[in-house]
């Protein structure tokens, strides 16, 4: 406990609401495995700050030279400088009794004094993150920032760093990651498990919302905002949503259950790997399978995005390797008999990808849910949006093994995950409308090796950006001849690599004809 | 001028060393050497202006023997230009203008038009300018709606949309209801849109913006209110990115008008800097015009991209399309639906608006947005602001101390 002293200087507006008894632990604790951010003690002091108290940096302030101080302990310690009177708190043990602190927002979860959080340092900056302004800019990125905290440790990587997508690309610039993003054939591969429901749609809506910005953001953020409001022992990850679901199927529970941990972690880049180790396989696939059941039952238009996605996926899925460790072994095992191994690179085990793909899964479940609301199959109700995330790149990791099974001709059977993905495809023939099944099957055949390889050569410019100046003539001759499309092709192909079809016009009247009867007559 | 013979031999040096020479080549853009296919074409347009046949004859000869599209810069302005230069002689720009259409539909793809489009967007900001101008300056003015509706007319892909998405979805107020309304105004785009529409639907979906998309494909000057099926309670923003260029000049006005009927609560304008407009009668003028802007491209493109790379190619093609388009072709003519892209300056689009609406500055933020994102690109960009004065309003890009987009919201 880092502040206890707040009451001195502390302009007023300290109200001690009581204590104890009235934290009834909230609703769906039985799922939660681990503290989630804002369970304090139940015996602990619940302390209301104001807001302006909360913003206030230098609360203690000398009376010599008014010089603030965020601490009282610092205060003290400066007193000794004017000669001052002054005593540093001892640490007596138990006479201090815990106090927890909520947020001055009403609309806020931590207004609840169930969801208190357990330290002072931790709710202010919770509170200026969420509902202070973000007054600090991060003049390279225009990235802004509520705590300067954050901001001066986004500014001390800002532009160091690189966004990696899925695909294997790498963006030394957030907006230009975003753009490639949502057109890269990655994010057509995650979307073939498209919405679950959550039914907590607007906290879990909010929460995705704030997701996307670091997720967008992993390896930059490491050091600054990405723990949000994580400090020490009250870590606010994704606060989450509270509202009690509809009962719980076995399988869902076990999805929740046991995510819930990894969240954590992956709000917390630096051992992204930990986490991922943690998933356990079957649970993805839980999570894959629950999802398109209800994506199958909504009907018209995610269906036919269904098959497309397939289409447009199987390549990236069979090759960008975005499997979390947990299923690299398994990949591999499939994958290495048909796919070199330098197919399967780095992003497999890389964190970073890792948290990109999960963040985003997460807000395909988080939010996207809302429309399709009363399809909503039993899902997670308390999941927030990273641990939704998180299962995200589960279930990516499982569809890539979906893919992959099929691709390879290997169904079911062979591993765990198998039998589960072909119960994910029979639910849906079950409530779906039957047509789009085959439809995405079919599609998600063609994905083998080869298909794949050509993605990973030709899809992914920046990553061979070097190698390509010495291919590119090459590839200038290809770009208009490879592409067998009737006559024009054919002239363009008579005319040889290395001249372009523009150059063809001109082609004609290098051929002389011009000269004398087309200028002439013009003349 | 030069003898062919030394110009020869400079090319072949350059080929040799494109890669080492390329940036001292920026240190030194007004070397006189530099120049000669400006020259020439120059002394060419003149004579085919003039009806010197005799001349219009020897300088399509020498031009030919130096041009190249696989060239330094002065080769491929002389390569494009030249084909200009020889339609316009010869009056076929619309038989070649209408080959190189096809043979760029044909090769086209949404994989070559995606690639394409991002590697530009990484490299310069010339399209990237208008996006985070007109994202800012939407996204204020749409501050507070629940029920957004923005009709793009564009031809960028929606590729500005990611990004205004993504600030969407992490405002601190509850998301709104986006429904985005593209009009395709090129032909190459249309083949690619469907599936554009579906990434964009996926990527809202992970967003987490409630999102609706429809495309229309209609003829700008031919849009009604009806078509783009605006509702009561929607806040509209328009936003036009090279787009009112493609309109015919005579239809521009009453396409603003247009714009003017649906009531938005913002309009974006964002145009290259060039006028092939008010001296379209004027073929020297207007080529020399031409030349100009097109020097400033090539040179954008040359600087920006590896001296291989496919995607310039690409890019100086759709160039020389155009080029032929605006220089060559009877002045009106509709070819396949598509005019000619009469070019005009921002103060020539502010007067055109100002009849119909009153200019928006571009908040601080927003300048602040424009020039971090200036800076990670390479030397050479800045960034003018008009100072809101007559003509002077919206922001321009600038390369090289010359402006070349300008960016301008209107209400």
């Amino acid at each position: 406990m880092p502040e206890l002293d707040n009451s001195p200087t502390a302009s007023g507006e300290v109200s001690v609401s009581s204590s104890g008894n009235q934290n009834p632990p909230p609703k769906p604790t039985a799922k939660r495995k681990r503290n989630l951010p804002g369970m304090p003690d139940p015996d602990a002091e619940v302390i209301a700050l104001s807001p302006k108290t909360l913003l206030a940096t230098n609360r203690f302030v000398c009376e010599i030279c008014n010089k603030g101080f965020q601490r009282d302990q610092n205060l003290q310690l400066h007193r000794r400088g004017h000669n001052l009177p002054w005593k540093l708190r001892q640490r007596s043990g138990k006479e201090v009794k815990k106090r927890v602190y909520v947020c001055p927002e009403a609309t806020c979860v931590h207004h609840d004094p169930s969801r208190a959080l357990g330290d002072l340092t931790g709710i202010k900056k919770h509170f200026c993150r969420k509902h202070g302004e973000k007054k600090w800019k991060c003049h390279k990125c225009s990235k802004k920032y509520a705590v300067q905290s954050d901001y001066k440790a986004h500014s001390k990587i800002c532009g160091t760093r690189e966004y990696k997508c899925d695909c294997g690309t790498l963006f030394s610039r957030r907006d230009s990651f975003i753009t490639h993003r949502a057109f890269c054939d990655a994010l057509a591969k995650e979307s073939t498990r498209p919405e679950t429901q959550s039914p907590a749609k607007k906290q879990n809506q909010n929460e995705a919302v704030a997701n996307p910005k670091f997720d967008l953001d992993p390896k930059s953020q490491a050091g600054d905002s990405s723990p949000s409001e994580a400090p020490p022992q009250a870590p606010e990850p994704a606060p989450t949503p509270a509202p009690p679901g509809p009962p719980l199927s076995q399988s869902t529970a076990v999805v929740s259950s046991s995510t819930v941990l990894p969240i954590r972690s992956s709000e917390l880049p630096e051992n992204p790997t930990q986490i991922v180790e943690e998933a356990p396989l079957p649970c993805g696939l839980n999570g894959s399978c629950s999802s398109s059941t209800s994506s199958g039952s909504t009907g018209s238009t995610s269906s036919s995005v269904f098959a497309s996605l397939f289409a447009s996926s199987t390549a990236s899925g069979s090759l960008q390797p975005l499997q979390p460790p947990g299923f690299t072994d398994l990949i591999q095992v499939m994958a290495h008999p048909d796919h070199p191994v330098d197919l399967a690179p780095s992003s497999s085990t890389d964190p970073i990808s890792l948290c990109l793909s999960t963040n985003h899964g997460s807000s395909i479940f988080g939010t996207a849910g809302q429309e399709h609301r009363q399809y909503a199959p039993p899902a997670q109700p308390a999941m927030s949006a990273t641990a939704l995330l998180q299962k995200a790149a589960q279930m990516g990791a499982a569809a890539t093994n979906a893919s992959l099974f099929r691709g390879l001709g290997i169904v079911s059977s062979s591993s765990p995950s198998a039998p589960q993905d072909s119960l994910q495809w029979g639910q849906r023939q079950v409530e779906a409308d039957n047509a789009s099944v085959p439809a995405g099957l079919g599609l998600g055949l063609p994905c083998d090796g080869s298909s794949g390889l050509k993605e990973l050569m030709m899809g992914t410019p920046s990553v061979f950006g070097p190698k390509q100046t010495t291919l590119d003539f090459l590839g200038l001759g290809m770009a208009a001849g490879g592409n067998p499309s009737g006559g024009l092709s054919a002239l363009i192909t008579s005319i040889g690599g290395g001249l372009d079809v523009a150059a063809a016009a001109a082609a004609s009247f290098v051929g002389g004809e011009f000269a004398s009867k087309d200028i002439g007559r013009s003349s | 001028m030069q003898s062919p013979n030394n110009n020869h031999h400079q090319q072949a040096q350059n080929s040799s060393h494109t890669s080492t020479t390329r940036s001292s080549d920026s240190g030194e853009p007004s070397a006189p050497n530099n120049k000669w296919a400006s020259t020439l074409l120059k002394e060419c347009a003149k004579a085919i202006s003039d009806k010197d046949s005799t001349k219009i004859h020897h300088l399509l000869w020498m031009l030919n023997e130096l041009a190249s599209p696989y060239g330094d810069c002065d080769q491929k302005l002389a390569s494009y230009f030249l084909q200009a230069l020889f339609c316009k002689a010869t009056e076929s720009g619309q038989r070649c203008y209408k080959t190189l259409t096809s043979v760029a539909e044909k090769s086209n793809s949404f994989d070559s038009a995606r690639k394409l489009i991002l590697k530009f967007q990484e490299v310069s900001p010339w399209t990237t300018f208008g996006h985070v101008a007109a994202n800012g300056a939407i996204l204020e003015a749409l501050d507070g709606e629940k029920n957004l509706h923005i009709i793009d007319i564009s031809n960028t892909l929606c590729t500005q949309w990611p990004t205004l998405l993504e600030s969407l979805a992490t405002r601190t107020d509850e998301t709104p209801h986006l429904k985005l309304t593209v009009v395709v105004t090129a032909s190459t785009v249309k083949s690619v849109i469907k599936e554009i529409g579906q990434r964009m639907e996926k990527f809202a979906r992970l967003m987490g913006v409630p999102f609706e998309f429809h495309v229309r494909s209609d003829y700008l000057g031919e849009l009604t209110k009806e078509k783009l099926c605006v509702s009561e309670d929607e806040a509209i923003a328009i936003n036009c990115i090279g787009a009112l260029r493609r309109v015919a000049v005579e239809e521009r006005s009453s396409v603003i008008e247009l714009f003017r009927s649906l009531n938005p609560k913002v309009v974006t304008i964002v145009e290259e800097e060039a006028d092939f407009s008010s001296n379209r009668d004027d073929f020297v003028k207007c080529f020399e015009e031409c030349l100009r802007f097109y020097t400033l491209y090539f040179e954008m493109l040359e600087e920006s991209f590896m001296p291989t790379s496919n995607e310039r190619l690409m890019l100086e093609r759709e160039c020389s399309r155009s080029i032929v388009r605006v220089l060559a072709c009877e002045l009106e003519e509709n070819i396949e639906g598509e005019c000619a892209e009469r070019r005009e300056k921002g103060s020539q689009w502010s007067e055109r608006m100002k009849a119909a609406f009153s200019p928006v500055g571009f908040s601080d933020d927003v300048v602040d947005d424009v020039k971090a994102l200036l800076k990670r690109y390479r030397a050479g960009w800045g960034l003018m602001q008009g100072d809101g004065h007559e003509d002077q309003t919206g922001l321009y890009l600038t390369w090289k101390e010359e402006a070349v987009v300008w960016a301008s919201a209107w209400k």
